[in-house]
């Protein structure tokens, strides 16, 4: 059952009798598939954390903003 | 005894456990994947009338028939979120859908290859074609219609109904074979002798396949739908600190 | 579980089986239409008009497929085992056109013979491997002479 292999050259194994392009083309789009659902959930993920620390840093920037202008506004304020 | 239920759904307890169980389901789904193709592939006798494309079916079959699993999935977690309002439910269910739509187009497509050369055409519109080719149309319906709905609750809800309904599709498209005669062949029957049509030899490297494309199906839903929870609970803490800590 | 989830439940539930048996009713009386092709015997009880365009399917009758020597032109007696229909093709056939193999023909009965102008193979559900399919044919044979002999017996004394 798992002993022979069927073909007796490499030739012939990638020419698959007269159905090359059939067989070949049926496996590289399972590879193709195979391979794009794997990796782009990865893709994604990394895009949402870099998106999400951008967010982060964008917040506190503007905490730090909204705080300052506070800070003066109050020191503006006091002078006046 | 509903606790272990709604522990389930939690979506922090889902991500850390298929955190855990990633990496083995990955190995177990490389092995059975390359052993499969390269039994399929090598080993595989030539078939006594179509020769070489029986090389075809290893690929075929199981992302034909796995892709009938999308839609029951789909239901399932459709009444759960409109009974329990269970979150992990529907996100699972969200994520379903495009990996479904994708199964049901490679076998549409796997299947019109093989078709060109045996049946002498790539496309017939006879029940079991037609019924593959509506389940994709409904789920790419499914996958528009969540898109459509802003609210997310509301999106949630018509999915689930879209869902549940789909689902009578897939006897459907199980039986279309037995029902009505069609141009595609019935299911094959496993036999246990060697020599005898569909014996071992054929068989054995097929049901690795499935098992493989099955774990395949598996992993890529528990990916996607793990960037689904970090999406959805983005505000929680524990995901602030993932987000934190993780290296890009 | 909570009354108000049971009633969502229920309500889910009868839709579900209401749809279902819509469906399942529509398709039944569909079931003509979604049929992808007449029998012979169909044909024979005369449930398709000369000229209408069909499709046909069947079994190609062993011994029956007569090749033309210098054109495309062919013609054999496709068999649903109680009905057999003439059917003539100009063109190629498909790799797995042969002798017992199922065939769907597109085209139309005229006098009473099929005039396709497509023939499919129709694949049955059988894999085997060349030498396993010789040895299904030699147990075959040897089953069968002993049948042949006894036939042949009573003849012979």
């Amino acid at each position: 059952m798992f002993e022979q292999i069927q073909f007796n050259s490499v030739t012939e194994f990638f020419q698959m009798g007269k159905y090359t392009f059939h067989v070949w083309s049926v496996y590289g789009l399972f590879s193709i598939f195979i391979l794009v659902n794997l990796f782009l959930p990865r893709v994604q993920r990394r895009q949402f954390i870099r998106e999400q620390r951008n967010k982060a840093l964008r917040d506190a920037q503007l905490a730090k903003n909204t705080a300052g202008q506070q800070e003066r506004e109050s020191a503006k304020g006091e002078s006046s | 005894m509903w606790q272990w239920f709604f522990r389930l759904g939690s979506p922090k307890w889902f991500y850390e456990m298929s955190g855990k169980w990633l990496p083995w389901l990955l190995v177990l789904m490389t092995v059975l994947m390359s052993v499969g193709i390269f039994w399929a592939l090598l080993f595989v006798p030539q078939d006594y009338q179509q020769g070489d494309t029986i090389r075809i079916m290893y690929v075929h079959v199981p992302v034909a028939s796995i892709s009938l699993a999308c839609f029951p999935l789909m239901a399932v977690a459709g009444v759960i979120t409109l009974v329990w309002k269970m979150k992990l439910a529907d996100m699972v269910a969200k994520c379903a859908a495009p990996i479904g739509a994708w199964f049901t187009a490679v076998a549409l497509a796997t299947g019109a290859i093989w078709g060109q050369p045996i049946w002498g055409t790539w496309w017939a519109w006879d029940a079991r074609l037609t019924s593959m080719l509506i389940q994709f149309f409904l789920l790419i319906g499914v996958i528009a219609l969540r898109s459509a709905i802003e609210s997310p609750d509301a999106a949630a809800k018509a999915c689930a109904l879209l869902a549940i309904v789909g689902a009578i599709n897939v006897p459907i498209i199980k039986y279309s074979v037995e029902w009505w005669n069609t141009l595609h062949q019935p299911a094959s029957d496993f036999s246990m002798d060697e020599n005898s049509a569909f014996g071992p030899e054929i068989w054995v490297p097929l049901v690795i396949m499935i098992f493989a494309v099955y774990l395949f199906f598996v992993i890529s839903l528990i990916l996607s739908t793990r960037n689904e929870i970090l999406q959805r609970e983005r505000r929680s803490q524990w995901v602030m600190d993932i987000v934190a800590n993780e290296k890009v | 579980m909570k009354p108000h989830r049971r009633k969502k439940l229920t309500i889910i539930a009868f839709i579900a089986t209401g749809l279902g048996i819509a469906i399942g009713l529509s398709l039944y009386a569909l079931s003509n239409a979604i049929d992808l092709f007449f029998t012979p015997s169909q044909i024979a009880a005369g449930e398709v008009n000369n000229g209408q365009r069909i499709r046909i399917g069947g079994m190609v009758k062993e011994g029956s497929v007569e090749k033309s020597q210098d054109s495309l032109h062919v013609e054999f007696i496709a068999t649903d085992y109680s009905h057999d229909l003439r059917v003539r093709y100009d063109g190629i056939l498909p790799d797995l056109f042969r002798e017992g193999q199922g065939v769907v023909a597109e085209g139309m009965v005229a006098n009473g013979v099929f005039e396709a102008s497509r023939v499919l193979a129709k694949h049955d559900e059988n894999y085997m491997s060349v030498e396993v399919k010789a040895a299904l044919d030699a147990a075959e044979r040897e089953r069968s002479l002993p049948v042949m002999a006894t036939e042949g017996g009573p003849s012979g004394t």
